[in-house]
């Protein structure tokens, strides 16, 4: 199982404190929203992630995969 | 000696090694003061016919408080389980919900306690036994499992969609839960048997949120501005509630609710900072730190927080309904958790050191308690990982005695490699742990860091840990069987002579005796294993005592001896009295045996299905002797019972297993010979032509030849007399031109007359 980058969008924008929750991953607020981007190591790690945001009471908009270039092409 | 009739239900709580901690099982005081929602409480009277009742919405819409608040109005009487993690364990679950029942009168659910304490026996019996505990209630009962979400483990919601088909006429089954659990819940909902509360429904309308800010709060508010919070909100309580702590500290709101309403932050974390920031510092003070905790009581906030007024703190914050909910009973209060996130997140930002303090304290007060699942959570969550592994050390052998397991292996599983390695006995001890449940790999990464602790602290590792991680690796047998038997034999050597390892002995014995047995010695094995069920403390282990009643079944089977094999195998199954249920190793095992003998006695449609359940328990991510021989066996049964195809499958199976293997012992002559008998019945049944074609009535008859009923049960389905059913057997026998059942069965599926989807 190899690692993947990770991009979830939730509703509203995160203070820096609520954040913190979100250690590791590189946070875009704007026009209401808030992208969240980090690599994650395997499934349990992401659903480690969705897990906190569930958590936090927020909205999950979207998830996806971003194709990073440095990770070994799959089949 | 005690009986245990005359136990009360913590005292068999406490065997199963529970200590049940009070806060689990106090539902919250009904709030007093809150916005009244009838329609909430006649949604959920709306479910009184169905099985399940499921109340399924994220944090902060009220779950808890509306579900207490309408079991506060009914007649009927309460039991209240609040769920976390740990609870990821069949054992620890029921024992929970099965206290919850006995408290509403000691006895309704004595009998699920005995049988969940005995630890060895299924699930379904003790929650049978339950449901008919509560069925004897003389009135209805509302069972109402709080914070669903946290269990997830596929064997945890089976025993609960198990229980779902069992519930008695005057049980309501309530789960609240943030995520919907997997127990079958489009069928339930196709079927009418499932009621929903959801968010939509939970959510504040505007008048309830015009009722909590105007009315409870006496915020000045007018229309728009309330319609503002509405909308801003989506009527989410938790936030609607965090404003009315903001706004009715200010003087004038309308300016706050216009600025609120134009903005985009998130609502819960702009709320929760407004409303920690209206508190007074006292109150703040007190709050961010209590929410460390989560559940506590006046001692533990005192003793954590470093403090000697908590119960005066709490009495005001209780008295105006701020973010802590007192239980019921046990003198337990709890944060409320939506808030309890945002005021963590704020104290680690504030204060980061301060965290893991109350965590590291908490966890020294819980433990010296007895309440071991908490102390080691609170530990954990500090970063205290010796702590964790101290706790362990202690407690893994009374948690694997009373079935355990997962939870042992989930808390291992927590802590760096260092914190294991420093505690070899806790390596080897969740390897056997690991075992007991199947998980091959865990157990060979434990039993890796038992090594390691002997090369990097060779003083650490004494005999017993030497002891018990030979005896792991000759019972498991997972790559070569010459190494399991060098192992077991180191095993018995050290458990015999040094007292320390002594506890060891029946089961290295056990474990030795099973790798004789797949190297092919089976006089040696004979001999090993029955030393050590004639040792006397044979009775008191369990595990190794079984393990060695189900190799001495084999031997016996081997040697022409089914009387004797019968005896041992019926013995290994009662011992693990799982009967049939190959959830655990020994229980996989000790049908693999039994089914072995059952083939001895020609009983071969059962031995193939009981030998099926058992290879299901062997199959995992890393091949090991144990599986390999398991499918050379099921070929085996297979082929003589005629069902060439699928033992040609076993027999493939077999040899990719053993591809990923050293020295496999006995196995690979084994699966030569089934090979020669698989290639000789593939050419007798492709022999001959089909002189004559089976009627229609003989095929009927030869479809069910196939299966595993007798001549008897095959007119019955047929509507024929079983002299019928003989007549059309060697009419059958003649024109295929074959001799038995079996190879009719063969020849049959050859010439294409039975279709594949059989049943077996």
């Amino acid at each position: 199982m190899a690692a993947r980058t990770y991009r979830l969008r939730v509703e509203g924008e995160l203070s820096d404190i609520a954040a913190q929750a979100f250690e590791g991953m590189t946070l875009t607020r704007g026009a209401g929203t808030t992208l969240l981007v980090g690599r994650v190591r395997d499934q349990a790690e992401l659903h480690g992630v969705l897990q906190r945001v569930s958590d936090l009471g927020l909205t999950l908009l979207n998830a996806t995969v971003v194709d990073d270039g440095d990770e070994a092409p799959r089949r | 000696m005690t009986t245990y009739e005359t136990r009360s239900a913590a005292a068999l709580a406490a065997a199963a090694g529970l200590t049940l901690a009070a806060a689990k099982l106090a539902p919250p005081r009904p709030r007093t003061g809150m916005v009244e929602r009838p329609r909430i409480a006649r949604a959920l009277d709306a479910g009184s016919e169905t099985a399940l009742t499921l109340v399924a919405a994220p944090p902060g819409y009220g779950k808890t408080t509306a579900v207490r608040a309408w079991t506060a109005d009914r007649d009927a009487t309460l039991a209240w389980v609040t769920l976390d993690a740990d609870d990821n364990d069949p054992v620890r679950l029921w024992t929970y919900v099965a206290t919850a029942i006995d408290r509403i009168r000691p006895d309704l659910g004595r009998r699920a306690l005995q049988r969940l304490a005995a630890a060895t026996g299924p699930m379904e019996a003790a929650i049978d036994a339950l449901m008919d505990g509560i069925a004897a209630a003389a009135g209805e009962v509302d069972l109402v499992l709080d914070d669903l979400q946290t269990v997830t483990e596929p064997d945890c919601l089976a025993t609960l969609a198990y229980a779902l088909r069992r519930l008695p006429p005057n049980l309501r089954l309530v789960a609240l839960t943030r995520a919907d659990p997997a127990l079958g819940l489009p069928r339930l909902r196709a079927i009418g048997d499932l009621a929903e509360l959801r968010a939509d429904e939970l959510a504040f309308t505007p008048a309830e949120a015009r009722e909590l800010l105007v009315e409870r709060h006496g915020i000045a508010l007018d229309a728009d501005d309330v319609e503002v919070l509405h909308d801003r909100t989506e009527g989410w309580p938790a936030a609607v509630f965090l404003a009315a702590v903001w706004l009715r500290r200010l003087e004038d709101p309308h300016p706050a609710v216009r600025e609120f309403g134009a903005g985009h932050r998130f609502l819960a974390d702009y709320l929760s900072a407004e409303a920690i920031g209206a508190l007074d510092a006292e109150a703040r003070a007190f709050l961010l730190r209590a929410a460390v905790l989560r559940r506590f009581t006046v001692e533990l906030a005192d003793h954590a927080l470093g403090r000697s007024d908590s119960a005066d703190v709490l009495a005001e914050l209780e008295r105006t309904n701020l973010f802590v909910a007192r239980l019921e009973h046990g003198g337990w209060y709890r944060v409320h958790s939506l808030f309890a996130e945002f005021a963590g997140l704020q104290l680690a930002a504030t204060e980061p050191d301060e965290v893991a303090v109350i965590h590291r304290r908490a966890a020294g007060w819980l433990s010296a308690r007895g309440l071991l699942a908490e102390a080691v959570e609170h530990a954990a969550a500090g970063g205290d990982h010796a702590f964790v592994a101290g706790l362990l050390v202690d407690a893994h052998l009374a948690l694997v005695r009373t079935g355990r397991t997962r939870t042992l292996l989930r808390w291992v599983q927590a802590l760096p490699d260092d914190a294991v390695i420093a505690h070899p006995e806790l390596a080897v001890g969740a390897a056997t742990a690991a075992t007991m449940i199947g998980n091959a790999v865990e157990r060979r990464r434990l039993l890796h860091l038992a090594d390691r602790a002997r090369d990097e602290q060779p003083g650490r590792v004494g005999p017993y840990v030497e002891a018990v991680a030979s005896m792991v690796r000759a019972s498991a047998v997972d790559r070569d069987v010459a190494e399991a038997v060098t192992h077991g034999r180191r095993a018995v050597a050290i458990a015999g002579t040094d007292p320390a390892a002594d506890p060891v002995l029946v089961a290295a014995l056990a474990g030795h005796a099973r790798a004789l047995y797949l190297a092919g010695d089976l006089d040696a094995s004979w001999a090993a294993a029955l030393r050590a069920v004639e040792h006397p403390d044979a009775g008191r282990r369990v595990p190794g005592h079984a393990f060695a009643r189900s190799t001495l079944a084999l031997v016996a089977a081997e040697r022409g001896r089914p009387a004797v094999a019968r005896r041992h195998a019926d013995k290994a199954k009662a011992l693990v009295s799982g009967v049939g249920s190959s959830r655990t190793w020994l229980g996989a095992n000790a049908s693999a045996a039994h089914a072995v003998v059952l083939a001895a006695e020609g009983r071969l449609p059962e031995a193939e299905r009981e030998l099926a359940g058992a290879e299901r328990f062997f199959r995992d991510e890393v091949a090991t002797v144990h599986h390999a021989w398991l499918l050379v066996v099921l070929a085996d049964v297979r082929c003589r019972r005629g069902r060439l195809d699928d033992a040609a499958d076993a027999a493939r199976s077999a040899r990719e297993v053993m591809d990923d293997l050293g020295d496999c012992g006995r196995v690979p002559t084994l699966a030569a010979a089934v090979d020669a008998k698989l290639a000789e019945a593939v050419s007798r049944a492709a022999s001959g032509e089909m002189l004559d074609p089976p009627s229609a009535a003989e095929l009927a008859v030869l479809r069910l030849l196939a299966t595993d009923l007798s001549t008897r049960e095959i007119g019955g389905e047929l509507f024929l007399s079983p002299n019928t059913v003989r007549t059309h057997t060697r009419a059958l026998y003649r024109k295929l031109a074959v001799n038995s059942r079996a190879d009719a069965v063969a020849r049959a599926d050859l010439l294409g007359f039975l279709a594949r989807t059989e049943i077996t």
